[in-house]
């Protein structure tokens, strides 16, 4: 078999994977195309087609949206700016109780977020920042953080040590050796970490109901969701929508930034 | 020397559970602490809670609530779904951080009125109204009034007309278990389906319950009486026989209500919220009245929200003056009919009710069940929700034997117990 | 000298580095100042989010609460007996065994599953990374969105689910009942963290070297081979950490189960019946704050085992 037919095959078998993987998110845009009645028919195509749907979401949710790419983005930054240097230190620079350290931060994991949340909400209410845009960024990162410097120490940890040494023996200060030559290294782990802490924070919900209950239009979209869900009424065709217009701006942010997750970042770089 | 390390270490962890500590302790004694005899001062932003989400700021009822703050002072309208609703009244209070006013489910006004959530309507100043004993039930605890009933609903029967023309069923024939299901059966052979409603576990499912379980004669006070098997025999044998969806033990009222829309089933046992967009569907939907097991109208529970006014300790008088505006222009007598119309519900108050359902002709089939339906936590107080879980239980594992005789009394059995316990 | 100035942090840093053969001591005092400052704000996150909120909750197991002393704070200290009655409850054991099996299987599937999409996916081919990135998008669907779906394609009378085993000849199965519940929550789950597994271990393959496989190549060995003696190992660090970090977050996940079943039957596990008991929600209508915390606490026992575990194994790797 050629080189050209076996790629072939792979994206045909590519496909049908995907398709399989995403063949509920189908389900959702079926749905999101169809009047209620005939929702819980389990037609396999929007026979009852409507777009009433889709007019009331672009109608009712679009600042929502905003907003939860706003906190979105601030989670990343916050995330990225604490959980990097943490996690140099740890693989790098020997702070001693390494081990509780990590230690540490796989218990901080294991709490839930229910748990956090409410011990947010007491603290919140002291400070005055309760139903605050950067509130809520402040506690989504808190759960990316762990994670970040799990990933990024793991994958410094695999930095070749010659290179390190390299730079030691040059002179460069930990600050410069990180800045200059474990960033760049760990841009496969960077984008990883990001990836993760935009949809946490982009799904994230027990801490938007809990922290910005009364956020008005400034709430994120996983709660304005739930003005479909009302209490003996749900609108799932508009719910239904309202998830696949959310879907695309991040499912594009997604594929672009899989871009960056390049490969053999490392090879080379001990050659030369 | 070596230790220097170390103990520059060990300094550092102190320092910062030091700060962290400090700021908990900050946290717990601001909460502790109350400002005593706080003079009164005017609330400018008034917090409302309702479990209305589907009615968002564009909306003609967050306009008319709106239109209740009192001059120089905003409503600040928050919604939530009823179950967290009482949750995160409870969180609030304990920061003193809660609205001043909050519709809140009727089942769950006991528990928060003793959990110290509610202040009594005679602190508020808040005169008891005029609504009907029947109805204004849950709001008393103890001999003190806690809330306002904002109106009710209640359940009824559902059913399709050309469903029950198609296969010869005289509507008005229904009148007890037995005719109910010869005409499951019936239709159920004519290629149709039988009978949605929501056995989702919780309250809600409890809710869709009862007037099976009351209309077998059944008690809330003995969930483990014959007749309460009887009633969960009822429900497990029509999933056993296909006479309702299998998705009945995870449906909830309005996962049932799109069943029925499908225009499959026969019948269909939900609110009467639905009356009127029952009145403008695609094919002709009618209501009767539930039957109980011997013969006439099932007791039906009631279902609504209380305007109830939570407790606060910094400026109290203050945010319970607030609340009496707010509350009296809202749910006062002459208000009720105008407030129950835009949220679908009855009034409370018999005569404003008929005059209500007179300007109304798709409430009329409603009258009687409304005016005889049945508090749920008028017996039992705070005792009703150890019930209700203990009840929504035995209804799961009835639906999940799907007709298997020794499962459902045994399921009832334990529920019985786990009341009492 | 070298004591005094290592006494004074910030004159250490401003000295300019020396250079000497064996730096041992002061270098090692500057790195761990450097260290700790770069680690400082994760230390005050740690103990200001983390700590503060695990204590409460601890405390919490260890006192009768009801809403209204939760309210009030004054509850009663009651030391290990709420303890023993959450253990000798006769859901407690049922509930562990449902919650190992839930962990167990939806952690093997997963990883498996996305390891072998990393490796499917490790050559480019045409619309291999926009395949991809679309696999990440269930993650960032709506939980109630998803789980609804799910629901509904596994729903015993008209699913889509029960319509496609049918085409095989097989019969519909009632995948929402007691019984059936822990699998339809499992397979769901397992659809949900492929995305998490995929994209850590296709970012663990690119840090693979790839002369290592040209030179294996050469050597003459086949993709079976290469895949055993040179990916799998070296993939160990990152398959250690995915698996540990799956445990954790398996252990916790409540919203996918809770809206397709509400725990019912037997898809209850340790993480629904402390979210029903601490939120008095489902068929347990009551708020048992304490029960809840008791669970919530055990729950936070095993995952720490867990990773104990896990520095045992790294520990391993390091010597």
């Amino acid at each position: 078999m050629s080189r050209a037919t076996r790629t072939w095959w792979k994206t045909a078998i590519g496909v049908a994977l995907t398709a399989l993987m995403l063949f509920p998110l189908y389900w959702m845009i079926n749905v999101s195309f169809t009047q209620r009645p005939a929702i819980r028919r389990g037609d396999l195509f929007p026979r009852s087609f409507t777009l009433d749907n889709y007019a009331v979401v672009l109608h009712d949710q679009l600042p929502y949206l905003g907003t939860s790419l706003l906190i979105g983005f601030g989670t990343v930054l916050l995330t990225l700016l604490i959980s990097a240097p943490a996690a140099y230190a740890l693989s790098s620079l020997f702070v001693p109780g390494r081990r509780l350290f990590n230690f540490l931060l796989i218990v901080a994991q294991m709490v839930p977020a229910v748990v956090m949340a409410l011990g947010f909400y007491t603290i919140y209410v002291q400070l005055g920042i309760l139903d605050t845009i950067p509130g809520l960024i402040v506690a989504d990162a808190t759960i990316a953080i762990p994670f970040g410097v799990m990933l990024f120490a793991t994958f410094m940890a695999g930095i070749p040590r010659e290179l390190l040494q390299a730079a030691a023996v040059d002179g460069a200060s930990s600050w410069a050796t990180f800045r200059r030559i474990v960033l760049p290294i760990s841009r496969n782990a960077a984008v990883t970490v990001a990836l993760f802490a935009f949809l946490w924070a982009w799904s994230d919900f027990i801490f938007a109901s809990t922290l910005n209950r009364e956020g008005g239009r400034l709430r994120p979209i996983t709660m304005g969701l739930y003005d479909y869900i009302g209490s003996q009424n749900q609108e799932w065709g508009p719910l239904m929508a309202t998830a696949v217009v959310a879907s695309i701006p991040t499912a594009i942010l997604l594929v672009v930034a899989q871009r960056y997750v390049a490969a053999g970042v490392t090879a080379g770089a001990v050659k030369d | 020397m070596r230790t220097t390390p170390k103990v520059r270490r060990a300094t550092g962890i102190v320092f910062a559970t030091v700060v962290a500590t400090s700021l908990a302790a900050c946290g717990g004694g601001s909460a502790g602490s109350s400002s005593s005899g706080s003079a009164s001062t005017a609330v400018t932003q008034i917090g409302f809670w309702d479990p209305y989400p589907q009615y968002d700021d564009s909306s003609d009822w967050a306009k008319y609530v709106q239109a209740c703050a009192p001059s120089g002072a905003t409503i600040k309208r928050t919604t939530a779904p009823n179950t967290d609703l009482i949750n995160n009244l409870t969180t609030a209070v304990r920061e003193d951080n809660a609205p001043d006013v909050v519709f809140l489910d009727n089942p769950a006004v006991p528990e928060a009125s003793a959990s110290g959530l509610l202040a009594p309507l005679d602190t508020v100043g808040i005169a008891a109204g005029d609504a009907d004993a029947n109805l204004a039930g849950p709001g008393t605890v103890d001999g003190k009034t806690y809330g306002v009933p904002i109106g009710a609903n209640t359940l009824g029967l559902y059913y399709n007309e050309d469903i029950l023309k198609k296969a010869g069923i005289d509507p008005s024939a229904i009148t007890d278990w037995a005719s109910l299901n010869a005409a499951l059966e019936k239709v159920t052979k004519a290629g149709d389906k039988g009978i949605t409603f929501a056995g989702v576990p919780g309250e809600e499912g409890t809710f869709q319950f009862l007037p099976w379980f009351w209309g077998a004669g059944a008690n809330l006070k003995d969930i483990g009486s014959s007749q309460a098997v009887q009633a969960g025999q009822l429900v497990s044998d029509w999933v056993a026989k296909g006479y309702a969806p299998k998705s009945a033990i995870t449906d909830n009222q309005s996962a049932s209500w799109d069943q029925f829309l499908t225009g499959k089933y026969a019948f269909a046992e939900n609110g009467s919220w639905f009356a009127k967009a029952a009145a403008a569907e695609k094919f002709p939907i009618k209501m009767m009245p539930i039957p109980s097991a011997t013969g006439g109208a099932a007791p039906v529970p009631t279902g609504g929200e209380f305007g109830v006014v939570p407790v606060h300790k910094d400026n109290s008088a203050g945010h319970y003056a607030a609340a009496k505006h707010v509350i009296d222009c809202l749910l006062g007598s002459d208000k009720q009919i105008t407030t129950d119309n835009m949220l679908g519900y009855f009034t409370a108050n018999k005569t404003t009710r008929a005059q209500q359902i007179a300007a109304e002709p798709v409430y009329a089939p409603w009258t009687d069940a409304i005016n005889g339906a049945q508090g749920r936590t008028t017996d039992l107080g705070t005792d009703y929700l150890t019930t209700s879980a203990a009840l929504s239980k035995a209804e799961q594992a009835a639906l999940n034997a799907s007709g298997d005789q020794a499962k459902v009394a045994e399921a009832f059995k334990v529920a019985a117990q786990e009341a009492k316990g | 000298m070298s004591q005094t100035t290592a006494s004074m942090p910030g004159a250490t840093k401003e000295h300019a580095p020396e250079r000497r053969p064996k730096a041992s001591r002061p270098r090692l005092r500057r790195r761990h100042v450097t260290g700790l400052i770069f680690a400082a704000p994760l230390i005050v996150y740690l103990l200001l989010f983390y700590a503060y909120p695990l204590a409460v909750n601890v405390s919490m197991s260890l006192r009768r609460f009801t809403r209204a002393t939760y309210v009030t704070g004054e509850a009663p200290f009651a030391g290990a007996d709420i303890y023993k009655e959450v253990l000798a409850s006769p859901q407690f054991w049922p509930t562990v065994e449902q919650t190992a099996i839930f962990v167990v299987v939806s952690l093997v599937f997963q990883y498996t599953i996305g390891l072998a999409l990393a490796v499917f996916f490790y050559r480019n081919f045409p619309l291999s990374t926009v395949l991809r990135g679309l696999f990440l998008v269930p993650w960032l669907l709506p939980i109630i969105v998803s789980a609804t779906t799910w629901q509904w394609m596994m729903d015993a009378d008209n699913g889509i689910l029960n319509r496609f085993l049918g085409l095989f000849g097989v019969d519909p199965i009632w995948w929402l009942n007691a019984d059936n519940s822990l699998w339809a929550v499992i397979i769901a789950n397992i659809w949900l963290g492929i995305p998490f597994n995929l994209v850590i271990l296709y970012s663990g393959l690119q840090n693979i070297s790839k002369d290592l496989y040209e030179a294996a190549e050469l050597d003459g060995a086949g993709p079976w081979r290469r895949f055993w003696s040179i990916t799998f190992p070296l993939l160990r660090p990152v398959t250690a950490i995915t698996l540990l970090l799956g445990f954790v977050y398996t252990l916790k996940v409540v919203d996918i189960i809770w809206i397709m079943t509400t725990g019912t039957g037997k898809s209850q596990t340790l993480a629904t019946w402390a979210y029903g008991m601490a939120f008095g929600k489902g068929t347990s209508a009551v708020i048992k704050y304490s029960q809840a915390s008791v669970v919530g606490t055990i729950l936070l026992v095993i995952a720490l085992v867990m990773g104990l575990v896990y520095l045992a194994v790294q520990r391993r790797e390091e010597d």
